[in-house]
């Protein structure tokens, strides 16, 4: 479904990836790990579309095509969906206007019907509960005032609302506390599908205990030093990304 | 073909008979205007407002017909008084309903005193109010009773219009006062069609405690000129909450001048202005803080597109002895083109020591991790620029009380911005 061949890319002078290689599968879970400023959350950002990164080198195919040919939102329409790290608050837009919007302009895409408000509402609700958000939240606006796990927990009902294909999930874990991870990560898994992948980004294995990779790779100065199953996840656990940076540099000495 | 004006625009219209009611206020404001032309833009207040096309036009009192009826608000059932080029219009006006003890009704058919009338917008100040006070023929004057609290939402509607043949004067007045205790929910609004000049007062009085909500929305013709005063003065726990909002006209002005008069008093000031085209508007705030321990909370946005101007000049004074003030003012555009220009000066005169004021402007475009935030969700960066600047001015609509006027406005502001598909 996805595959990224030798992926540079860059932000101002300074270059984040430096070559990059991962071949995601429908069906597949994988993990990117790392420490902070590894360049996992770049990878999400490149994979989107975000204007501010540069690619330099190599490409990505999403299901055949060439990735860096569709805009962010072409990306997005063809079933890409990144779940982000910070979401944005829009005042003025309630949760409901904004789910509604994004849900037609895929379903249009996608050559399905539009809903209409009522329609909708039905529709939504049942994807509310399952990531079990108070009501209330649809006629907020958009993300305003959210804490940091509701803005998360609102950032996996417009993945269950999308349904997108493949799914890059930066950081979810970040300002949820255990109970909420398990119950979004229990509505993650809900939503895989054998025609489905997810890419989860992530610093802390605790996210890996609920949705259970197929592979782990670790990130560190912008390349891919380590790969391995579930198994890696708990050595991370253990005894930090030191070891794993230490390995990567005596491996580069050889 | 436009008539070609006279030398001198206020001179001529000052030369219109005296109306009978208040002589001797309509005397100061005569006497103020004597020999006064035009303000130019070597005057500091209009500094930013150049009035010269003002001058293309030999505006004159008419009674046109009527523009159409402008909406009805289902909240305002029989509580509406309409005024069309600033007479009486009896067939858009219903006050069936009032609620008892409302008094809402000409300002020439009361029968009490009409409380502060002339001295919230004292003569001396801004030319065209002194023009409606010399002037002004007819007007609406509000009275809640102390301690009634009235539910129903009160509408009033300046009706204007004119042709660029015969370009029609308009004055109209508004004049309200809450007593002790008293609450309620006010609109006014200022709409028409064609060529005219509109020099709208209003006053507004609130006594101990009094609560007003009060929405001002001024949707004039985009071919017409809209020169507005509005002065308010509030007394002890005294609560005003004032909104206004400018998607019309060609040129518009508005200089509030609100006075925190009595301690524990509380302002809510929020301003939208959404402009396109060559429109013009300009927001004068001036907002005393005369004793301790009132707040105000001020909120101006404007989005400019196309080749329109906003001017934003909001002063905040604290006066001598005001301690504990709690005054925070912030303004922000959002500028969608290059030939579009915003003037934003925000002022702080604080002569107290022990107060917290805070005030900021911003000028700016849309920031571009919104538009990837809202384009990651399959939105094309055209309806994602749409959606955030729909967004930016939904946000000072959010808390308008009154739902069908909140709807109103929603759905103008969506035509405006084009956000489609974002159904209310």
């Amino acid at each position: 479904m996805l595959s990224i061949r030798g992926l540079k890319a860059r932000i101002g002078a300074n270059e984040v990836l430096r070559g990059i290689d991962l071949e995601v599968n429908a069906g597949e879970v994988h993990a990117i790990m790392g420490p902070n400023g590894s360049g996992k959350s770049t990878l999400g950002k490149v994979l989107a579309g975000h204007p501010s990164y540069e690619v330099t080198e190599g490409e990505v195919l999403f299901d055949g095509k060439n990735l860096f040919e569709l805009e962010a939102d072409e990306r997005a329409r063809a079933g890409l969906f990144l779940g982000f790290q910070h979401p944005i608050e829009v005042p003025g837009v309630s949760n409901a206007q904004f789910l509604r919007l994004a849900y037609n302009k895929k379903a249009e895409a996608d050559g399905r019907d539009e809903l209409d408000p009522l329609e909708f509402d039905d529709f939504v609700r049942v994807k509310v509960a399952d990531v079990k958000m108070d009501p209330a939240f649809l006629d907020r606006s958009l993300n305003e005032g959210f804490s940091g796990g509701e803005k998360k927990r609102n950032e996996i009902l417009q993945m269950a609302v999308l349904e997108p294909r493949l799914a890059i999930l930066d950081e979810l874990d970040s300002g949820l506390d255990i109970d909420a991870l398990r119950v979004l990560g229990e509505a993650v898994n809900r939503q895989m599908k054998p025609e489905r992948a997810l890419l989860l980004i992530t610093h802390f294995p605790r996210l890996l205990e609920t949705i259970h990779p197929t592979q782990v790779h670790v990130l560190s100065q912008g390349r891919i030093v380590k790969r391995g199953g579930k198994e890696l996840a708990m050595e991370l656990e253990e005894r930090g990304y030191d070891w794993v940076k230490a390995e990567a540099a005596a491996a580069g000495r050889a | 073909m436009a008539v070609a004006a006279p030398a001198s625009l206020l001179g001529d219209l000052l030369a219109l008979p005296r109306p009978g009611h208040w002589p001797d206020l309509r005397a100061r404001a005569e006497a103020a205007l004597e020999g006064r032309d035009l303000p130019t833009t070597r005057e500091e207040a209009w500094k930013y407002t150049d009035l010269k096309p003002l001058r293309e036009f030999a505006f004159r009192p008419s009674a046109a017909p009527a523009p159409g009826a402008p909406a009805m608000l289902p909240e305002a059932p029989g509580t509406r008084i309409a005024f069309l080029n600033g007479a009486f219009a009896p067939h858009l006006s219903n006050l069936s309903a009032l609620p008892p003890g409302v008094r809402l009704l000409r300002l020439t058919q009361a029968t009490e005193a009409a409380q502060g009338f002339g001295t919230l917008v004292a003569p001396g100040g801004d030319p065209f109010a002194d023009l409606n006070t010399a002037r002004f023929t007819e007007g609406a004057l509000l009275v809640i009773p102390a301690g009634l609290r009235v539910e129903t939402v009160l509408h009033v509607v300046f009706c204007n219009a004119g042709t660029a043949e015969a370009p029609a004067l308009s004055l109209p007045r508004l004049h309200v006062v809450l007593e002790k205790g008293a609450q309620a929910t006010l609109v006014e609004e200022h709409l028409g069609t064609g060529t005219y000049l509109s020099c709208p007062v209003a006053e507004v009085v609130l006594h101990e405690g009094a609560r007003l909500h009060h929405e001002r929305i001024q949707r004039e013709s985009l071919e017409a000129f809209h020169l507005a005063s509005l002065g308010a003065r509030l007394e002890g726990h005294a609560a005003y909450a004032l909104r206004t909002v400018h998607l019309g006209s060609r040129l518009g002005r508005l200089v509030p001048e609100i006075t925190l008069a009595q301690s524990e008093a509380e302002l809510e000031l929020d301003g939208l202005a959404l402009l396109d085209g060559s429109q013009l508007v300009d927001t004068h705030s001036r907002i005393a803080h005369a004793v301790p321990a009132c707040r105000t909370r001020q909120l101006y946005k404007s989005i400019v597109d196309g080749e329109s101007r906003s001017v934003f000049n909001g002063r905040i004074h604290v006066m001598p002895g005001a301690q504990q003030t709690d005054a925070r003012q912030q303004a922000r555009s959002l500028l969608l083109s290059e030939r579009a220009r915003v003037d934003a000066k925000p002022e702080l005169e604080i002569y107290a020591d022990d107060v917290k004021c805070a005030h900021g402007a911003a000028i700016g475009q849309l920031d571009p991790e919104e538009l990837f935030y809202l384009q990651s969700r399959g939105m094309t960066p055209a309806l994602a620029r749409n959606l955030l600047t729909y967004a930016f001015a939904a946000d000072v609509l959010a808390t308008i009380p009154v739902p069908s006027l909140r709807r109103q406005l929603r759905k103008a502001v969506l035509e405006r911005t084009h956000a489609d598909g974002l159904e209310l």
